[in-house]
């Protein structure tokens, strides 16, 4: 398994204006895998995901990122997407001004890719259409009156555009109805046929996951990295809660008083 | 027929100055001399009614003797109870001293009881006559109460020229007019052997009770022109008037825009967008007077600045004595793109009534942190990203335009700008 390791944190700790939020973390997603990443309200899931696309707003203060080989623990955000690592937002920005379309040629021209414009418009006219998403948003501005819903939607249309080696999905299904929660579980398992793709999906809803084949499951409490086990974890997690996870944490500083058993 | 050279001292000035050391109270327009007076202006037709030279003259005459009827002229018991309260005001806010010379201009024009008085051009009176002067008869487009009209004047830059359009239009009641200017460069640059000139735009509005009138003015014109766009506008009762002016091009660019919010519950809309690069400059004047009850003006610009632009940006909203429950507002965002950039913005609410609202706000800067690392997220470098901001109001430019001639006209100019823009609006 360490052969084809895409992802792989060592010790990884960060902090945010002094305040320490990731502890230790270890972790490790081989290339093809779907890995999940669960734990309760302010387990510091998200700031995970941030830390390692590059997040400035975040201070690496101990360990490294290995991604694809290559350390990118002092990378900035854009090298590390160029090097094919994606971030899903949990709430996407809006970027006034600028429509959807013209971000996505800047965004796949910032790749190398120069596309004849006919040939774009006619790829991402059939990916809005394949994620039921009305192609007109490609001509409104960026995220600017989106729905949460469609927001999401325009998430999964940069991952099927972009098609990274690795995409880590923060909270994707967060505030979906059921129809925009199957568009966005279509999107997944479209990237994952297209291109092998490797997931991290961060959420609290086991109902995205229902279609996809997980291979490992990692459970974070304050910080830390307290467990890690097959896809039945997530049913376990689903009967009993997160409960057992937060008592193997001291509740002075969140240390991390020891591992569950993992299976 | 060939210009003198001529110097617009006090164009596009601000009804109520600031510190002159700012050095934004108005600003200066060089005319040169040695230009043809050639006006390549285009007209689209049929409309459905051309109106007479003077129907603007008098249909501010007719709205005069209405408001008259409805604003009687004081007593003089009441002018000396108004001029005592006055006094007492001068002497408990300022100690006695004199009145400014804005407060002594305005007073002049609301005791002159005059609509043609208070009615004003937003580049100022010298400007407006000489795009006036320069573009011969004025084109007038009357609508009849009721009717609905499109309407498109299509003024081409000329190298060595002045070119330039006056429009007046004029809404009957409950009437309906979209108006598209265009103000094109056909030519490429250099084709010609040719090369600065003047292009612009003088328009008055009589929107009439209950009219609805908007008006689209796309400017796309080469890097050594200068353009001006002047208008002006009169509301009456529940009238409404909305305007966007898009200005890319052009290496000088006067905007001036002037309201009278005259008749109650009547409202203005202004939509600017625009583009500043290399050492091109931006200069936006509006002054909206609301005289009517419940009148609601809303100013809104959002630009780019690149390269050495400068931009300069004066609003001035006057909530005039008896306009009770009116509102205005005035929003500006600027991207500052690079650092050699000037910015520059004066937002003005004057109130000399009780109920009323008056709103300012602006975001100006760089991209915000979090939009920075979105767009990095995707692959974007700071670079990037600051030039997709710029390409983008091209591009969107184009994507909003109201009709074909403005579209194309957009598009030619994104080409210009950067090669292989056309294409991505080919068909």
């Amino acid at each position: 398994m360490t052969s084809n390791v895409l992802l792989r944190c060592r010790g990884l700790s960060a902090a945010v204006e002094d305040k320490q939020i990731l502890h230790d973390i270890d972790l490790q997603v081989p290339q093809g895998e779907v890995h999940v990443l669960m734990g309760p309200n302010g387990a510091g899931k998200s700031t995970l995901g941030h830390v390692l696309m590059g997040n400035p707003a975040y201070e690496v203060i101990g360990g490294d990122i290995e991604f694809d080989g290559a350390d990118i623990t002092e990378l900035t955000p854009d090298k590390r997407s160029q090097a094919g690592l994606f971030l899903s937002f949990q709430a996407p920005v809006e970027i006034p001004g600028v429509p959807l379309r013209s971000f996505l040629r800047a965004m796949m021209e910032g790749r190398g890719e120069k596309m004849k414009n006919k040939e774009f418009r006619k790829k991402t006219q059939a990916l809005a259409e394949t994620l039921d998403m009305d192609p007109a948003y490609l001509d409104r501005e960026l995220g600017v009156g989106f729905s949460g819903g469609e927001k999401k939607k325009v998430e999964m249309l940069q991952l099927l555009l972009l098609q990274p080696k690795l995409a880590i999905l923060d909270e994707t299904d967060s505030g979906l109805d059921v129809d925009a929660l199957s568009v966005v579980s279509r999107g997944m398992e479209l990237y994952r046929e297209q291109c092998d793709g490797t997931l991290l999906i961060i959420t609290h809803n086991t109902r995205i996951l229902e279609h996809l084949n997980v291979d490992r499951v990692h459970v974070m409490v304050s910080g830390h990295m307290v467990a890690e086990g097959t896809a039945e974890l997530i049913d376990e997690i689903d009967a009993q809660g997160f409960e057992r996870y937060e008592a193997s944490i001291s509740p002075s500083e969140g240390a991390h008083s020891g591992r569950p058993d993992t299976k | 027929m060939e210009t003198t050279h001529v110097t617009i001292e006090r164009a596009s000035a601000m009804p109520a100055a600031t510190w002159h050391f700012l050095n934004m109270n108005d600003t200066q327009i060089e005319m040169p001399e040695g230009l043809s007076i050639a006006p390549a202006v285009q007209v689209s037709e049929p409309w459905a009614a051309r109106g007479a030279a003077d129907e603007f003259e008098n249909a501010l005459a007719d709205a005069q003797v209405e408001w008259e009827k409805s604003h009687p002229a004081p007593t003089a018991e009441e002018l000396a109870e108004r001029e005592a309260y006055v006094a007492a005001e001068v002497d408990a806010t300022y100690g006695g001293t004199a009145q400014s010379a804005y407060q002594i201009a305005a007073d002049a024009i609301e005791e002159s009881r005059s609509l043609a008085v208070a009615f004003e051009h937003g580049t100022g009176d010298e400007a407006a006559a000489y795009l006036r002067y320069a573009a011969g008869d004025r084109i007038v487009v009357a609508v009849k109460e009721g009717q609905s009209v499109d309407a498109q004047v299509v003024v081409s830059a000329v190298p060595g020229a002045v070119s330039a359009a006056a429009v007046d239009v004029i809404a009957d009641a409950n009437s309906a007019v979209n108006l598209s200017l265009v103000v094109d460069a056909p030519t490429a640059p250099g084709q010609s052997g040719a090369s600065a000139g003047i292009t612009g735009t003088t328009v008055r509005v009589f929107a009439d009770e209950g009219a609805r009138v908007e008006i689209d003015r796309t400017q796309a014109v080469d890097g050594d022109f200068t353009d001006i766009d002047d208008m002006g506008l009169f509301t009456a009762e529940n009238a409404q008037v909305a305007v966007r002016q898009t200005v890319l091009g052009a290496a000088a660019s006067f905007t001036g825009l002037a309201g009278d919010l005259r008749g109650d519950s009547s409202r203005i809309d202004v939509d600017t967008r625009y583009l500043g690069h290399s050492d091109q400059k931006r200069d936006f004047n509006y002054s909206l007077r609301h005289h009517g009850a419940k009148t609601k003006c809303n100013l809104q610009a959002n630009g780019v600045l690149a390269g050495t632009s400068s931009k300069t940006l004066r609003g001035t909203i006057d909530l005039i004595r008896g306009c009770k429950g009116a509102e205005g507002s005035e929003n500006e965002t600027v991207l500052l793109v690079d650092e050699g950039v000037h910015n520059k913005t004066v937002p003005v609410i004057l109130c000399n009534e009780d109920d009323v609202a008056g709103n300012h706000g602006a975001t100006i800067g760089h991209i915000r942190e979090e939009q920075l690392f979105y767009l990095a997220s995707r692959g974007l470098s700071q670079q990037a990203a600051e030039s997709m901001f710029a390409s983008a109001i091209v591009e969107q430019a184009a994507i909003d335009a109201t009709t074909d001639a403005a579209r194309e006209s957009v598009v030619r100019y994104g080409e210009r700008l950067n090669p292989g823009f056309a294409d991505l609006f080919e068909e």
